[in-house]
């Protein structure tokens, strides 16, 4: 039986005061399962982004619950927050997000150092994440002198190493062509099916979403659809 | 095998160095200012330290001493009626234990000398010259000949008093003085030598005799004073305590008393000191908050990207902090280094002969040489440091403070 390990239960989420009020996301509810790659679809604006964040613990809902492996992310203090992103979660970023002081290698390490890795466990595992990404010759290179594809596998790379439950990618191929964006869909698609991580996306790119197993559609901050892919 | 504080604070240290690296020409900018300011603190301090010391040290050497003992009534009555009994073995006694480089007895006592042709007011100092190597009359230039022992029944005088008195080495000058059954005597002195002083005041109010020679004209065998020298540029702490308790039935003095108006000069500039160093500091602090701040503000979206992915916020805390502490401690190191290498080419001191009126009023030495007092080094690196905390403090508490959604979407 497949197991849920995120739930939106009644998720509404407002932002401003009275005058400027946008509601960014109403009355949201459905659940993720273990070993998913859910798309979250729909125009700009429409609240993928907000959904997505407060799906990963970065924002709170204005209304509603959000649990994770059965606890709820409302009733965890900032630091618990902190702590669950950590070793829980994986982000990708539209931007890649790299530190730009860091080498590629680096970056990958960064998560490891925080969750308090020794040196030689953290090289070992930096090198097996960026072999399998095909990083291995860039590992040394600063990030800043990386391609956008090169920098959007880093930042995979990095999401990977903590061997998180879930990972999110916030428009994870926005900022490339249409073949890094294949080879970035191929590489999430076998992060999902060889490391059994479960996957969600919010993208508004047709050729992502035709590579994830489930569709959750959005229009005006409502779920409109939510489907199986073929 | 997870270390989790090695490997945070190795973070906290690769992330900080890179972050202050990638701004060098800021970071420089500021580290630069840092060294300015250390330099001028330390500098400037060891050269008012260095006035300050030759302010006692010319009160210490001017036949004062550190601490000086008399009779109880003796300072409001200088007179040989308030004298107490030399008695050399007992002071050798009760001063050994003490680091002392020496001590002197002497008598200080009110005279009228009067030549051919004038006369004028002095002090009579009745002094063995083997014990004053502790005292200014060692170094004393001198024409004609000094004193060669406490039985001398010669007199030297100052250039001025000379002047004034309108005679020559080798003529006879007659002192009138009170004895010890409070009569008038007059004595007369052969002039066995001149001496010359940076104070006038000196030259013309103080003349020497031998000690056991004066003794003998007053009728007595006592002295009016006991002066000690410490090795050390200063009282030791407890000095005055443990000569009190050891001398019950005497006055002790130290130079502070001695010369009040030199005490709170003292004191001032010790007061000096702190608010220079404040003064700058507190100048610095803002210098280098506004720097900081403007580091956090540049790199909003890293730190919103950093804690979208699990840095706790007091590791961002740390790295600001990080970051401040490396530029003071570099700072410091800078600062100190090139203070030591001024300090040495200040070493001969500065030259004040210029203002030689200023200079004596002041009980200056004419050169200023600069003096390195290591508890004010300590305070100025606990300074650096609480100036580092300060400094960062507000902004890392802003980088703290970044929500990671509203960062990464800067």
């Amino acid at each position: 039986m497949a197991t849920e390990i995120l739930t939106l239960t009644n998720v509404s989420r407002i932002y401003g005061k009275e005058a400027t009020k946008v509601l960014a996301l109403t009355d949201v509810s459905l659940s993720i399962t273990k070993g998913e790659f859910v798309s979250i679809v729909g125009p700009s604006g429409c609240g993928k982004s907000t959904l997505l964040n407060l799906m990963g613990a970065l924002d709170q809902p204005t209304r509603g619950a959000v649990h994770f492996d059965g606890n709820s992310l409302g009733e965890m203090s900032r630091g618990e927050l902190t702590d669950l992103r950590l070793q829980k979660f994986g982000f990708v970023f539209q931007a890649f997000n790299l530190l730009p002081v860091l080498t590629a290698a680096e970056n990958v390490q960064f998560v490891l150092q925080l969750l308090g890795f020794s040196r030689r466990e953290r090289q070992s595992k930096t090198t097996e994440v960026l072999d399998a990404l095909g990083l291995a010759d860039v590992a040394d290179r600063p990030a800043t002198e990386l391609s956008g594809g090169q920098q959007q596998r880093v930042a995979i790379a990095r999401a990977l190493v903590g061997e998180p439950v879930l990972l999110f990618a916030d428009e994870p191929s926005a900022n490339l062509d249409s073949t890094a964006t294949r080879e970035l869909c191929e590489l999430l698609r076998q992060i999902n099916t060889d490391r059994g991580i479960t996957i969600v996306t919010a993208t508004h790119d047709p050729l992502v979403m035709g590579y994830t197993n489930r569709s959750i559609s959005l229009e005006d901050g409502r779920v409109v659809e939510d489907k199986s892919n073929p | 095998m997870k270390h989790p504080l090695l490997s945070r604070v190795s973070l906290i240290y690769s992330l900080s160095v890179r972050n202050l690296w990638r701004q060098r020409r800021r970071n420089t900018i500021l580290l630069v200012s840092v060294i300015c300011a250390i330099t001028g603190v330390v500098v400037l301090n060891s050269l008012i330290r260095g006035m300050q010391l030759q302010m006692v040290d010319q009160v210490v050497y001017n036949l004062n001493g550190h601490i000086t003992l008399h009779a109880p009534d003796y300072r409001s009555d200088p007179a040989i009626t308030r004298a107490f009994i030399e008695d050399s073995n007992e002071f050798e006694r009760k001063l050994e234990s003490l680091n002392l480089a020496g001590w002197a007895t002497r008598i200080k006592i009110p005279a009228v000398v009067m030549s051919e042709r004038e006369t004028r007011g002095v002090q009579i100092v009745g002094i063995d010259p083997v014990q004053e190597h502790i005292s200014i009359v060692a170094d004393l230039p001198i024409e004609g000949t000094f004193l060669v022992d406490s039985a001398d029944n010669r007199i030297v005088l100052g250039r001025a008093l000379l002047t004034q008195l309108r005679t020559k080495i080798g003529h006879r000058i007659v002192l009138v003085m009170q004895d010890i059954n409070s009569k008038s005597i007059e004595v007369g002195f052969q002039i066995a030598g001149v001496y010359d002083s940076d104070s006038e005041g000196m030259e013309k109010h103080v003349v020497f005799v031998g000690k056991d020679a004066l003794q003998q004209f007053l009728g007595s065998e006592s002295i009016t004073e006991l002066s000690l020298r410490f090795n050390t540029r200063l009282i030791p702490p407890n000095g005055l305590e443990t000569i009190s308790h050891a001398f019950p039935n005497l006055e002790v003095v130290d130079w502070k008393n001695i010369d009040p108006i030199l005490a709170f000069m003292y004191e001032s500039v010790n007061a000096m000191v702190y608010v220079w160093l404040a003064i700058v500091f507190t100048a610095l602090v803002f210098g280098l908050m506004n720097s900081f701040i403007t580091a956090v503000l540049e790199r909003t979206q890293e730190i919103g990207l950093c804690k979208s992915m699990g840095m706790k916020s007091s590791l961002v805390l740390y790295q600001v902090v990080t970051e401040s502490l490396i530029i003071m401690f570099l700072g410091l190191i800078g600062g100190l280094l090139l203070s030591w290498g001024v300090l040495q080419l200040l070493g001969d001191g500065i030259d004040l002969s210029a203002f030689a009126a200023g200079v004596e009023m002041l009980n200056l030495a004419p050169k200023i040489r600069p003096a390195i007092v290591w508890q004010d080094i300590n305070i100025v690196i606990v300074a650096t440091v609480f100036l580092a905390l300060v400094a960062s403090l507000y902004p890392a508490i802003r980088a703290v403070r970044l929500d990671p959604l509203v960062a990464l979407r800067d």
